[in-house]
């Protein structure tokens, strides 16, 4: 306290010389300050009041002259006017500490928060790839390519000044047993070069290592800079040495610069090889020939003087060509133009994914800032009024009122740097953590979330505004001081008006709050819908095994008895209660599917006839805990040569036999016409024996599609190289993976494993909805958090404004219950229109989350009412402590003090 | 007491020998300096803080008086003066001139001492 008055001395001791074209030493400041700072408290000590003793002083340094304590003029250059402002803004700010950390830590989690978003959608969304001439680079749109298809665009130089195309993929490095994936490219020898990226260390690939089978120098791979430090440690000869993917040798030929992460945004790639060198990885089953498997991007770079149209309408010129020599023989092939679009942010499916989510947070996260500038506005604005006698004086000694507006943009403009500061390493945090969010085991994103030139421009515009925001309002309060204001009363005067202007702050404060309220309890609930769904299988307690054949040197048709003979040694493992094979595992991103037809039944036009299939061993349904609602399950005598039968789920009952009992019935699957295989005979009808009860496919928000299964021995997938090993465990599903892989390479050493708990792909097929729900989350709270501070501030603020009021009224008998209820009254009606207005602006704004909520409405009236009743609950407890203090007041004490 | 006319004007001169005279036997900070002379005077000698700063200032300029900036125990940072030799002669000399200009006075004006 004495602290403080000591320095408010000094200023004002300091402007008083400076009004006299006089600079003191800081040394003669502070002993004149001393002086009146004494004078004052001697003055207190003999009795006077407060307001007696400080005018007592004041009217001491009125009547003093600088002229001869300083012989020193005043330096006359115009900066130490700035200077000084920061100077005296850092002054005051750490003269109340209290209030200042709670400024900066709100505008820190304010502006970090929306700097970390930002982050996020500038480099998913904004940021051009760090290649040469970005903009010049166009991706073939509408899905993926097929290697014929490539091969017929690669071979057309004249189209484009030059195109690649590319995969993304996983590659095990492992040798055996255990997998050890790192994220892989498929390059065509085009890619490197088109996108101008330079090797830092030996050299990119030439369209000769894209041969088929290896180029002149074998079977080559460029590794990324990350990777070459992680597996490598950066050696300097790392150019020539061996790197086993897939099992299969590669020879390093060089390095990417650090900043290249691939040619996709949201994913980076640690190991390149040539498209070419397929055949060596997957040997008979490769894709190169395949005529509709679709697995490439396309991207290409237009000649300087190329328009995206003239390229547009060249290569559609080539179309008929290129498909004639591509068709797989099935109607309807490439139909559709081919499309180019601006690749300047790369296409991307994570960018789909996230666009709509990361712009809604993206804009919680700047109504949070915006509740957070209220709320200082708030504070600063008390202070504000509590230094009005000062500002008064000041002006009265002759500053302007401009000069004492900008010391207080000053003050918020230090106030919103500190933040600021603090605000880029939360957000350097928080991006990190997000990203990290939004990975799962098998999708590894990676963003490049390193700060440029946009995110600074944004973190600095953003501080600016919350320094406008909040800081002109007191500045213009202050403004508007007059000088003679400090003859009067001591800070009285203009009370009321700061109290109708924190009101308006306070009832926006509980307006934006209850949006965010109501969103947050959206897209919770929406995410509690989607974890607590009854996904039809049991998520706990399973563990899926991938089991890959593919480098095992077994013969295609062998393959499913080595596979059976792994699901019986697991079989008999302590631990594992049921397991069973299948081609697909729920939720794992996977499908398989097609038309059919059922018997006596009407024939289904279009998508009607679609149906998800699976092929699956007898106790597949055990392990997964589905249930059989008729017939019976698979047992081991539905294998190969038995008659064919088929399980369907409850959809599949729904949508093909309308109510009618299913057992009995064939399922007859249609076949496409391909004009490859015009021969092709029409696999048999499969008899339906069993129904089991609906489970999700693959998404938990799309309802149970018509489902069938397939026994694996029956099964066309039975020669596939890969199959998921669906296993009930007694305990923990991790607990028990060393016996089984233990086990698997007993049976062969060569297959290649992947352990992941059921629950995995469960979670992470709704990680979108988690971030959404824990972010909304996170905000919703900061916000009540926040708005509940700027209640309490009001409160507090009102019952010391009222004080000789209150005491007053006490005095004359009014109980405390009565003051209570004076002092709440106000409170109330600003929460009761903060919170009509934040209804209306909330069911206004439910139209942009509709798309990303499930099972709950974005103008559900139970959340609203919800969301109402918790904002005014912690709004009348933010009230109600100042208010019981109202009560607490002596009114003996408040005379006392009106009449000193 | 309130002095007005020729003795007011007077004052103005006499600042530089109160001073010493009231650091003569320790030393002392302005405010307390303040406070003893408006003791001693019963109210009839006041300076404006301003005022006196100047007069230790100039004082200090003269090597008359030093200062020491000296921090006590649960006090703030306080400047105490404190007279050096040099000043004690100044002081001792401007007595003796003062009693002789007071004799003076006294005889040709008829005042008599008090």
């Amino acid at each position: 306290m004495r602290d403080r008055d000591l320095r408010e001395w000094r200023t004002l001791i300091h402007e008083r010389a400076d009004r006299e074209w006089r600079e003191l030493s800081p040394d003669v400041e502070h002993e004149l300050a001393c002086h009146l700072a004494d004078l004052h408290a001697a003055a207190l000590t003999r009795g006077a009041s407060q307001a007696d003793a400080r005018r007592l002083a004041l009217e001491a340094l009125n009547a003093a002259s600088f002229l001869e304590v300083s012989k020193r003029p005043r330096a006359r250059h115009m900066p130490t006017g700035y200077v000084q402002d920061m100077r005296l803004a850092i002054r005051q700010l750490r003269a109340s500490p209290l209030v200042s950390a709670v400024a900066i830590l709100s505008l820190a989690l304010g502006i970090g928060a929306n700097t970390a978003i930002f982050s996020i959608v500038n480099s998913l969304l904004l940021r051009p790839l760090p290649v040469h001439e970005p903009q010049q680079l166009v991706t073939l749109t509408n899905g993926s390519w097929t290697n014929p298809i490539w091969e017929q665009i690669r071979d057309r130089h004249d189209l484009f000044d030059s195109a690649f195309a590319w995969s993304d993929t996983r590659f095990n490095l492992a040798s055996g047993g255990e997998t050890e994936f790192v994220d892989g490219l498929w390059s065509s020898g085009s890619l490197f070069e088109t996108l101008g990226v330079r090797a830092i260390l030996g050299r990119t690939f030439t369209a000769g290592d894209d041969r088929r089978g290896g180029g002149p120098d074998g079977a080559v791979a460029v590794i990324s800079y990350d990777f070459w430090q992680r597996r490598f440690g950066g050696a300097s000869d790392v150019v020539g040495r061996r790197l086993n993917i897939e099992r299969a040798p590669f020879t390093v030929v060089g390095v990417t610069p650090p900043d290249f992460f691939g040619p996709e945004v949201g994913r980076k790639f640690d190991v390149a090889i040539p498209i070419g060198t397929e055949p060596i990885i997957k040997g008979a089953g490769t894709w190169l020939d395949e005529r509709s498997t679709w697995w490439l991007a396309i991207m290409v770079r237009l000649r300087p003087d190329q328009s995206i149209d003239a390229a547009n309408a060249a290569l559609r010129a080539a179309q008929p060509a290129i498909r004639d020599a591509t068709a797989p023989g099935w109607n309807g092939y490439i139909s559709e133009p081919f499309t180019l679009a601006p690749a300047i942010t790369s296409k991307s499916a994570l960018r789909r994914h996230y666009e709509r989510p990361l712009i809604v947070v993206l804009t919680i996260a700047a109504l949070v800032l915006l509740i957070a500038c209220a709320n200082i506005a708030n504070l600063l604005l008390a202070r504000a009024t509590a230094r009005h006698h000062e500002f008064s004086v000041r002006r009265a000694l002759g500053a302007s009122r401009w000069r004492l507006a900008r010391q207080l943009v000053a003050e918020s403009a230090v106030l919103s740097t500190a933040g600021a500061a603090a605000g880029v390493v939360v957000a350097r945090w928080g991006s990190q953590f997000l990203v990290q969010q939004i990975s799962t085991r098998t999708n590894r994103v990676f963003l490049d979330l390193s700060l440029d030139v946009r995110v600074l421009a944004f973190t600095i515009a953003v501080t600016i505004a919350t320094t406008l925001l909040f800081g002109v309002v007191p500045a213009l309060r202050v403004a508007a001081s007059e000088p003679m204001d400090a003859i009067k009363e001591y800070g009285r005067s203009l009370a009321g008006r700061r109290g109708g202007l924190s009101g308006s702050l306070v009832v926006a404060q509980v307006a934006l709050s209850l949006v965010l309220v109501v969103a947050a309890m959206l897209f919770t609930r929406t995410f509690t819908s989607l974890t607590n769904l009854d996904l039809g299988f049991d998520r706990d307690r399973v563990l899926v095994v991938s089991v890959n054949a593919e480098r095992a040197q077994i013969d295609r048709s062998a393959r499913l008895p080595v596979f059976e003979r792994v699901l019986e040694r697991v079989q008999g493992l302590p631990g594992v209660v049921q397991a069973g094979l299948s081609m697909i595992t729920p939720t794992s991103g996977q499908g398989w599917n097609g038309d059919v037809d059922v018997s006596n039944t009407p024939r289904l036009g279009g998508r009607q006839a679609h149906t998800f299939r699976n092929a699956i061993t007898p106790r597949w349904f055990a392990a997964l805990g589905m249930r059989l609602v008729a017939g019976r399950a698979f047992t081991d005598a539905d294998g190969k040569g038995a008659p064919a039968v088929v399980i369907v789920n409850e959809a599949f009952v729904r949508r093909f036999l309308n109510g009618q009992n299913p057992i009995g019935h064939t399922v007859q699957r249609r076949v496409i016409f391909n004009r490859n295989r015009p021969d092709a005979v029409p696999p048999p009808a499969q008899e339906i024996v069993g129904v089991v009860a609906d489970a999700i496919y693959d998404n938990l928000r799309e309802q149970v599609p018509p489902t069938m299964f397939e026994p694996l021995e029956q099964s066309e997938m039975s020669i596939v190289p890969q199959l998921a090993l669906t296993i009930r465990t007694a305990g923990s599903p991790m607990a028990d993976a060393r016996s089984i892989a233990a086990a698997i390479r007993d049976v062969n050493a060569d297959l290649a494993i992947t352990f992941r708990p059921l629950a995995d792909y469960v979670n992470a097929s709704v990680v979108r909805e988690r971030i959404v729900a824990m972010l909304a989350g996170f905000f919703g709270g900061l916000a009540l958090l926040l708005a509940s501070l700027g209640l309490f501030g009001l409160t507090s603020y009102t019952v010391e404004r009222r004080r000789a009021e209150i005491g007053i009224r006490m005095a004359l008998g009014a109980a405390p219950s009565g003051v209570i209820g004076l002092v709440l009254s106000g409170t109330i009606g600003l929460v009761a229109i903060g919170i009509i207005a934040g209804g209306t602006l909330s069911l206004w704004a439910a139209r942009f989350v509709g798309a990303l909520l499930y099972q709950v409405e974005a103008r559900d009236p139970v959340t609203l009412v919800t969301a109402a009743a918790t904002l005014a609950v912690i709004a009348a407890i933010a009230a109600a402590l100042p208010a019981y203090r109202a009560s607490r007041i002596d009114p003996a004490t408040v005379l006392r003090e009106s009449q000193a | 007491m309130e002095f007005t006319g020729a003795i007011r004007e007077a004052k103005k001169g006499t600042a530089e020998l109160v001073v010493l005279a009231f650091l003569e036997d320790e030393p002392r900070h302005g405010y307390e300096l303040t406070q003893l002379i408006e003791a001693r005077s019963g109210g009839a000698l006041t300076f404006n803080f301003a005022s006196l700063y100047a007069t230790l200032y100039k004082l200090e300029e003269r090597k008359w008086i030093q200062g020491r900036w000296v921090e006590k125990a649960g006090q703030r940072r306080r400047r105490y003066y404190r007279i050096t030799s040099e000043g004690r002669e100044v002081l001792a000399a401007q007595r003796k001139e003062w009693r002789q200009f007071f004799e003076l006075i006294r005889e040709l004006a008829g005042v008599e001492h008090a």
